[in-house]
């Protein structure tokens, strides 16, 4: 049974579409990430999942329970981190979380166990007895872990679990979420790439309240379909672009920024984004260049960054939206 | 009621770990304290007591330094309850744990209600003074008392409905307090309208009859059935707000 089945789902405020027949499924112990640029449907839609607000058509299943139907049911089986982490500042650390604790329904007996063990799995034990206003941002940030980790849900719904925080802090809450995914199913969503990139097996990618892509890393770069040799040259620019022109497996050739060493640079678009193909393709590049007497620095195939998959990918949603309207 | 104690114990925790309750709490007390002084030495400067009009029933109702903290303070105590976790954005994690609508509206009810009625009891000190040095009818304590409680009763839900639907603290304050305002000022009708209609339902409104009543040991069904209306109304729109912003 998926852990996450969501099917044509909308949710309309007024006239905008926030989420627009979305569809996907997560499976137990997959760690998930949700992609998308500000605005892209991403909060509106966990906020669906977690029961927060309700769709406006679509269905959405957590561990077999359907969020509007049996609500109890689905709330318990996630434990659901907001984007900013709103918590009670006058509460201190473990107090809080034993009130969580006891919303959530751990039985009496389990709360302070409970509250030890996430406090614990998220390093805050230390600050137990302070007050959440007086913590540092990094630290609350790991509170609002805790307190998704309470119940032991078997799903974690993370909203942007990084914001704001600066590089030692993110570097600790991703090496946590990948602890967490041995355990639980994880729903995560950025629009910090590396993040994405770091910890999670399959990505989502929304854009303008559609799913644009989805898949593992690796089918998504081959999907956003941009292979490139980059070349650098010593000297006859015109001679190469004349060789490269020839050969067929070249779509396109473009300038590069120079190198700092000196020389020239090219970008040479193959046609196919086939891992053999583009080597083949860097081959054939290779052998045409000295056929040519070009001198050859270094020769570089690679497909497109995640980052250029996702640019493309939601420039594409954007400029299709805008030629409908 | 899901999630009634959890949310009832919270609400405690934060009236009285921030100043609200306590400044709140003093404030009622000097004033009810100034009140009883006035009522008690109007009555020692009296040679003759009647029956049904000794100082109990004076503080209960007999003069108008009763009603001003009630309509301050029922405001002050529920202002807060939905309009700043919706502001601060703690009404997500609450709303999506597994709690009912009902059990987070009367937990955070009724941690204002029992605050109110903590308010009261140091009150009791008064009575006792009072039986130290003549006679009281307990009875008539004990419906002076249920008086005051219901009557806060319905403006402390007043109070949470307009916490629930307004954006912020301040505008729900001044929503409730104009609301129990409203009510209290419809019930000085009964002494102004000529008989008719409008005078009726003015009677059966006003606070100040009901604690006429109730401070001379008369129960009258008819007003608290009024109270209970008052308390389940407003509650039950609060309800179906919290249930609403769920498909906003």
């Amino acid at each position: 049974m998926a852990m996450i089945e969501v099917e044509r789902l909308c949710k309309r405020y007024g006239d905008f579409d926030a989420v627009r027949e979305l569809s996907f499924t997560v499976e137990p112990a997959e760690v998930m990430g949700f992609l998308g640029p500000n605005g892209a449907g991403k909060t509106t839609t966990l906020r669906i999942l977690a029961g927060f607000i309700g769709a406006t058509s679509g269905r959405v299943r957590i561990a077999g329970h359907d969020v509007a139907s049996e609500r109890d049911a689905a709330r318990a089986a996630v434990g659901y981190m907001p984007e900013s982490c709103p918590l009670y500042p006058e509460m201190r650390v473990a107090e809080y979380l034993r009130y969580r604790a006891e919303l959530k329904r751990v039985p009496r007996g389990r709360r302070r166990g409970e509250v030890g063990s996430a406090m614990e799995a998220t390093q805050i034990a230390d600050v137990a007895d302070l007050r959440i206003g007086l913590l540092s941002k990094g630290y609350r940030q790991r509170v609002g872990l805790a307190d998704a980790l309470l119940g032991a849900p078997p799903l974690l719904i993370l909203d942007e679990p990084t914001s704001g925080l600066d590089p030692n802090q993110i570097r600790q809450v991703r090496a946590l979420i990948q602890q967490l995914g041995a355990k639980h199913t994880v729903l995560i969503s950025s629009h910090i790439l590396s993040e994405i990139e770091a910890s999670c097996s399959r990505v989502l990618i929304l854009a303008r309240g559609e799913l644009v892509a989805a898949g593992t890393l690796a089918e998504i770069r081959a999907r956003g379909g941009r292979p490139v040799v980059e070349v650098w040259l010593g000297d006859g620019v015109e001679r190469a672009r004349r060789a490269l022109a020839a050969l067929d497996c070249v779509r396109e050739v473009r300038d590069a920024p120079p190198p700092e060493l000196g020389g020239a640079c090219l970008e040479v678009h193959a046609r196919s984004a086939d891992p053999a193909a583009l080597v083949a393709a860097a081959e054939h590049i290779a052998r045409a260049l000295s056929e040519a007497g070009v001198p050859l620095r270094r020769l570089a195939p690679a497909v497109a960054s995640l980052e250029e998959v996702f640019h493309d990918l939601t420039l594409a949603a954007a400029d299709a939206a805008e030629d409908a309207a | 009621m899901r999630g009634f104690t959890a949310v009832f114990k919270r609400e405690l925790f934060a009236l009285f770990v921030t100043p609200v309750a306590w400044f709140t709490m003093t404030g009622f007390l000097l004033i009810q304290g100034l009140h009883f002084y006035l009522v008690a030495s109007h009555f020692a400067a009296q040679p003759e007591l009647s029956a049904d009009s000794g100082p109990v029933q004076a503080f209960f109702g007999g003069t108008i330094l009763l009603y001003p903290p009630l309509l301050i303070i029922c405001p002050v105590l529920t202002m807060r309850l939905f309009a700043e976790e919706r502001r601060s954005g703690t009404i997500e994690p609450l709303m999506t744990a597994p709690v009912g609508a009902v059990g987070v509206v009367l937990g955070k009810y009724c941690a204002a209600l029992f605050t109110y009625a903590l308010m009261w009891a140091p009150t009791l000190r008064y009575v006792l003074l009072a039986s130290e040095h003549g006679s009281v009818d307990w009875r008539v304590v004990a419906a002076g008392y249920l008086a005051v409680v219901a009557v806060g009763a319905g403006y402390l839900a007043i109070g949470t409905m307009t916490s629930a639907l307004a954006r912020s603290q301040v505008s729900a304050a001044v929503l409730s307090a104009m609301a129990c305002i409203g009510l209290f000022v419809l019930g000085i009708g009964e002494f102004i309208l000529p008989d008719g209609p409008a005078h009726d339902l003015c009677a059966y409104v006003s606070v100040w009859g009901q604690m006429n009543d109730f401070s001379r040991g008369i129960l009258d069904s008819r007003r608290l059935l009024y109270d209970l209306t008052l308390v389940a109304l407003p509650l039950y729109v609060t309800v179906k707000a919290v249930d609403s912003w769920r498909y906003e």
